[in-house]
């Protein structure tokens, strides 16, 4: 029962961070049909951010030797300025294109920000230490809960809060939504296409900035392509959940982490090492049950 | 008030419209019928700024339309109810109601427009806070005529509203339209498909097909009905009549 609790709460926090990746890539798709594959690497840049620029081993620490709240403020700032350039620089150009156009749009933005990245922090990875106090454990009734994983679970409620007040509650938010599900009709209405776009790169900006930083507190290991592996399963995560559908984002990736998190827990020893596979056999086989994920949208289906 | 100059709108290879020229005057019912593909829609989502012209000039107010972003052509005064309604299916009737005065930041007269509006449309107030994808499609038609009358518009295009409605609904479409027009002096540009019921409704008439203005008229001189039915049916054009098109 213990153990069963233990990763219960394991599930819950990984899904949390897929969840707020998830949420960030289909906030974009919604708006965009854009599959924003650069997103990972936005996720990488935030963790960069936190270290002055050098290509030596050992990391100096410079945005995150700031107070917390600092931190996650001066990190959001950069993240977002860099979500909004790539729109300014490659996206705006190519509002027309289909979503395949606008996929490999995206890789080379990957590509261009990992090289980046490259230039000036050099390749070798390096480990830096942030907020290290979240590893202390905290001993409820046998479990032992690491305040990371609390913190990261505390943070996706509040922002996936605030994203729902925003997106039911305020004109904005409205206007957002009914770009995501007709942008031409919205525009007919007076909707500023460049607005509601500005702002879905933005919130998407903040949810890899603090992605970033949980990802980073666990890992405490920077590399180039760190963001990658997020981005990958945030992906699976929309596809799961049904593209276009936010709720469905968020529970894509709960259950993506629910099954990989689980399956590490009670798979026999020897197939442990192929658990990945059996996780991307669970979302075939789901998908052929349900081929528009598990909370399909209608706006998808009349576009396709 | 609407001048559309030597119009031509093409998607990919295929010419949709072939200089085209309209004009509607302040506080004009214009009609343009013309049969399935003849480039209708494509004229309204080009002047609404859904579309980008390949050349000519589109002037409301003497203001060039060409190039301009289509949320900056709704500010104008212009608004289109699109083919098919286009409701947004997952918010509210409230919050479709609302999209064009939130956008426009203008909530001056907004509730007072909303409930004037709701008169015309008691219906849409008892489902004011479903789902717009749940109404009826005779409700989504009124909700997206309502939706477009929200931001005050002067020029008000609509793309076909009696497409897949039952003639009782159609009625009460236009008559509506007719009472909105009378009540705030809105100019009306109207796509339809059948040219009898425009010929009650509007007071001017263009016939358009494959793309080009084929005729063009006072309603009250074309009663009869027979210049229209030539025109749309291609009678008058110098190859044989395309017979198997005007079934279509």
């Amino acid at each position: 029962m213990i153990n069963f609790a233990q990763t219960f709460i394991d599930a819950l926090s990984l899904g949390s961070l897929y969840a707020l990746a998830a949420l960030g890539i289909g906030l974009l798709f919604g708006i965009l049909r854009l599959i924003n594959f650069a997103y990972g690497d936005l996720i990488t840049l935030g963790a960069y951010a936190l270290i002055i620029p050098s290509t030596e081993a050992v990391a100096t620490l410079f945005i995150g030797g700031w107070p917390w709240f600092m931190v996650i403020i001066a990190v959001a700032v950069i993240v977002v300025a860099a979500a909004l350039l790539s729109d300014l620089l490659v996206f705006r150009h190519i509002r027309r294109a289909d979503p395949a156009t606008l996929m490999i749009a995206s890789f080379a933005v990957s590509f261009v920000i990992q090289n980046v990245i490259l230039m000036f922090y050099g390749s070798r990875p390096k480990s830096v230490d942030l907020w290290s106090n979240l590893n202390y454990q905290i001993a409820v009734s046998g479990l032992r809960i690491p305040l990371l994983q609390i913190v990261t679970i505390l943070a996706t409620l509040v922002l996936m809060g605030g994203l729902t007040l925003l997106l039911k509650r305020t004109a904005l938010g409205i206007q957002m939504r009914a770009a995501a599900e007709d942008f031409r009709m919205a525009r007919y209405l007076g909707v500023r296409g460049n607005l509601v776009i500005g702002l879905a790169f933005a919130i998407s900006g903040v949810l890899a900035a603090v992605a970033s930083l949980l990802l980073l507190s666990q890992t405490g290991t920077l590399s180039q392509t760190m963001g990658v592996p997020l981005m990958l399963f945030a992906f699976i995560a929309t596809v799961v959940g049904g593209m276009g559908s936010l709720i469905g984002a968020a529970t894509g990736g709960f259950a993506v982490a629910f099954a990989s998190v689980f399956l590490q827990a009670y798979l026999p020893d020897d197939l442990r090492p192929f658990r990945d596979s059996f996780v991307f056999g669970i979302v075939i086989l789901m998908l052929l049950f349900r081929p528009a994920g598990l909370v399909p949208t209608k706006a998808l289906v009349e576009r396709v | 008030m609407l001048e559309v100059e030597d119009l031509a709108v093409s998607y990919g290879g295929t010419t949709a419209l072939a200089g085209v020229a309209i004009s509607v005057k302040e506080r004009e019912a214009v009609c343009v019928v013309g049969p399935n593909g003849a480039g209708k829609s494509t004229l309204l989502a080009a002047i609404a700024g859904g579309v980008p012209p390949k050349r000519g000039r589109i002037r409301f107010d003497g203001k060039d339309l060409v190039g301009m972003r289509a949320e900056n052509i709704a500010r104008l005064g212009i608004s289109l109810v699109p083919e098919g309604r286009h409701v947004f299916g997952t918010l509210t009737v409230e919050e479709n109601l609302f999209i064009g005065t939130y956008a426009m930041s203008d909530q001056r007269h907004a509730q007072r427009d909303a409930e004037q509006l709701l008169g015309y449309f008691p219906r849409l107030k008892e489902r004011w806070r479903q789902p717009a994808g749940r109404l009826s499609g005779g409700e989504q038609q009124m909700l997206v005529i309502a939706r477009a009358l929200m931001t005050r518009p002067r020029l008000v295009m609509v793309d076909e509203p009696s497409l897949g409605l039952a003639p009782k609904i159609v009625d009460t479409v236009y008559s509506t339209l007719l009472a909105l027009r009378a009540e705030r002096g809105l100019t009306l540009l109207v796509n339809e498909q059948s040219s009898d019921r425009m010929l009650k409704f509007s007071e001017r008439i263009y016939v358009l097909r494959n793309g080009r203005i084929l005729l063009h008229g006072n309603t009250a001189d074309l009663q009869d009905g027979e210049a229209i039915t030539r025109a749309y049916f291609g009678f008058d054009e110098h190859h044989t009549p395309a017979t198997s098109e005007a079934a279509a």
